[in-house]
């Protein structure tokens, strides 16, 4: 990634864990990941697709990873019943804030799941954001350089609302040679400016994908983000604030080679259509895209999440 | 909800009343879940995987992690083989008996010495190597004996009430298979210098007890499924020298071994397929299970 000249890096995982709290307790300290929704916590180099879903992509500026504490309990129930709770300084989902206050964001989460038999399993969860940082209000086609990693959240509000559904399918559970991944998500951003009444943000994205082979996956994404933007337009008497609908569908077909665990090599065809008022918010979405990527991993790594 | 909350407080309540339950163990490969029944028969054991899957290759699902959270003890192969997801449900389940280092987690690779360490350097073009050792080595009675050991040891250390009769129940399990082992010895005897093709490093061990020579690995690198150009290239020095047999396990892509198979004379090199486990969480499964192994063996191999 270049950005004016320089080599972009940044850390997004410092933190510490506690093992060996009694009864179910865990908790973490430093940079990670938010544990809202189902992809956000995932790291993105097992993704499924060249870019997150457009939720996450306008809510969460792709990837959500702040700093901050997180407790979590796990109920010893025999199916997986899981509640947290984070406190994050909220600067890296909002960059620049009207209000400031510490922390600037929280959530609350569960996570819930199972198996229904050997080849089925299933996962749900809930989670609200609570986000305390009320983001600045920039000029209408004043965009912010597009970026797909991390540069805050595009569209926002005071509250937001996940729910996500997973279930996968693998013959007598072993998901080497074959398995049917379905993943649903769900957002819903309230409270998006003190003066946008019952105005919200909202994103649904659906997603499957099917291991035919031990190296080979073939995946299809529909995503809908519907938005209220609040921006100022200056028509000669001063900025005023406004109110910019828009809707942004996106769908996208995939094709992944993986030799091992380390390698990925993706064919991403995507289309995005875009509808909304005279001045729309989506005002050039991406017809048609094709995209090749590679990932590489290095070094020992860490076990994925389901 | 009522129904979850209910559930909730049914299982804290179970769990406040302690020494009433039984002793629950999360066994990792059904192997170790068969060790622990034929030691400490009434353990409450679960395994996480069974022999139709590959332990490599596991997701970690919402009820393993459930599953986790409950035990006393969890007995693994350890090695790496698990490192795609043990840590992520030890993580998650927070159950602090079951972290690294606490008496409530066993790795069985601790206890053996391990064949085929991986000597390079691990680039991402390696394949799925382990630069410990193959982790596979539950199908050689010899060090199943020896986790054995180690195992009985953990047992009474969690168990101390139980102590005589884990020291019983280890006696009679080392009795039987040290009688079993001369027996399956001399029935595979005429095996010795055999050569086979073998996919994965999944029988290393059986191999290397039984004197049988892996000539050749379906796998072009460790963990990568069979490719067109490798099987072409088996194909090739097969026609050279033949292999007495292709040996692969119950979880394995038939399909590319019988594509194999297909290229030989008709009836020449027969398909062996065995079960990498027991397929049973039992006391006595181990037992049947190596001893499936040596007379399947016995009988496919001419």
């Amino acid at each position: 990634m270049r950005d004016e000249g320089k080599l972009e890096h940044h850390t997004e995982n410092l933190w510490i864990q506690t093992r060996t709290l009694p009864a179910g307790l865990q908790a973490k300290l430093g940079r990670f990941s938010s544990q809202i929704g189902y992809l956000n916590e995932q790291h993105p180099h097992a993704d499924d697709f060249t870019e997150r879903p457009l939720l996450y992509r306008g809510f969460l500026g792709g990837h959500w990873y702040d700093d901050g504490l997180r407790l979590n309990w796990t109920a010893p129930t025999p199916f997986y019943l899981r509640f947290g709770v984070e406190a994050f300084s909220g600067k890296q989902l909002i960059k620049e804030a009207e209000t400031k206050k510490s922390p600037g964001a929280q959530t609350f989460s569960m996570k819930t799941g199972g198996d229904f038999d050997a080849s089925n399993s299933w996962q749900f969860g809930l989670s609200y954001l609570n986000n305390r940082r009320q983001a600045e209000v920039h000029e209408h086609g004043e965009d912010e350089e597009e970026h797909d990693h991390a540069h805050g959240a595009e569209f926002s509000g005071k509250r937001m609302w996940m729910t996500d559904l997973v279930y996968k399918w693998a013959p007598n559970g072993d998901s080497k040679n074959q398995q049917v991944r379905l993943i649903w998500e769900h957002a819903r951003v309230g409270g998006i400016h003190p003066e946008s009444g019952s105005l919200r943000h909202s994103g649904t994205s659906l997603a499957a994908v099917y291991r035919f082979h031990p190296s080979w996956e073939v995946g299809a994404r529909t995503d809908w983000l519907k938005v209220n933007k609040p921006e100022l337009h200056d028509d000669g008497a001063g900025p005023e604030l406004e109110f910019g609908s828009g809707r942004l569908r996106e769908n996208a077909l995939m094709i992944a080679y993986k030799p091992n665990h380390m390698q990925t090599y993706r064919l991403q065809w995507s289309r995005q259509t875009a509808t909304g008022g005279d001045e729309p918010v989506f005002a050039s979405p991406v017809k048609n895209s094709i995209q090749f990527q590679v990932v590489i991993g290095f070094g020992a790594h860490g076990a994925h999440s389901y | 909800m009522r129904t979850v909350i209910k559930s909730v407080f049914t299982a804290l309540a179970v769990s406040a009343s302690g020494a009433a339950q039984a002793f629950s163990v999360f066994a990792c490969e059904p192997e170790w879940g068969a060790l622990v029944k034929a030691l400490h028969p009434s353990a409450q054991v679960f395994s996480a995987t069974t022999h139709l899957q590959d332990p490599h290759h596991i997701e970690a699902r919402p009820s393993l992690i459930a599953r986790l959270r409950r035990a006393d003890l969890a007995v693994c192969t350890g090695a790496s083989l698990e490192v795609g997801w043990l840590p992520m449900l030890q993580s998650r389940s927070g159950n602090a008996k079951v972290q690294d280092g606490q008496p409530g987690m066993f790795y069985a690779a601790q206890f053996v010495k391990l064949i085929g360490q991986y000597e390079g350097v691990v680039t991402p073009f390696s394949g799925d190597v382990h630069p410990e050792g193959n982790p596979h080595f539950h199908t050689d009675p010899r060090r199943l004996l020896q986790v054995a050991a180690a195992l009985r040891d953990r047992l009474i250390q969690l168990n101390p009430a139980e102590a005589s009769s884990i020291s019983e129940q280890y006696a009679s399990f080392l009795k039987a298979l040290s009688e079993r082992i001369p027996v399956w010895e001399a029935k595979a005897n005429r095996l010795k210098g055999k050569s086979i093709l073998t996919q994965h490093a999944t029988f290393g061990y059986l191999w290397e007890w039984l004197g049988i020579r892996s000539v050749g690995d379906l796998e072009p690198k460790p963990g990568m499924s069979p490719t067109p150009g490798h099987l072409e290239r088996l194909r090739a020095q097969m026609s050279q020298s033949a292999a007495q047999a292709i040996v692969i396990a119950q979880h394995h892509d038939k399909r590319p071994a019988q594509w194999l198979v297909q290229q030989q004379a008709t009836g020449k090199t027969p398909l062996v397929i065995l079960p990498a486990t027991v397929p049973e969480v039992s006391s006595t499964a181990l037992l049947t299970w190596l001893d499936g192994l040596v007379v399947t063996l016995t009988q496919e191999i001419k």
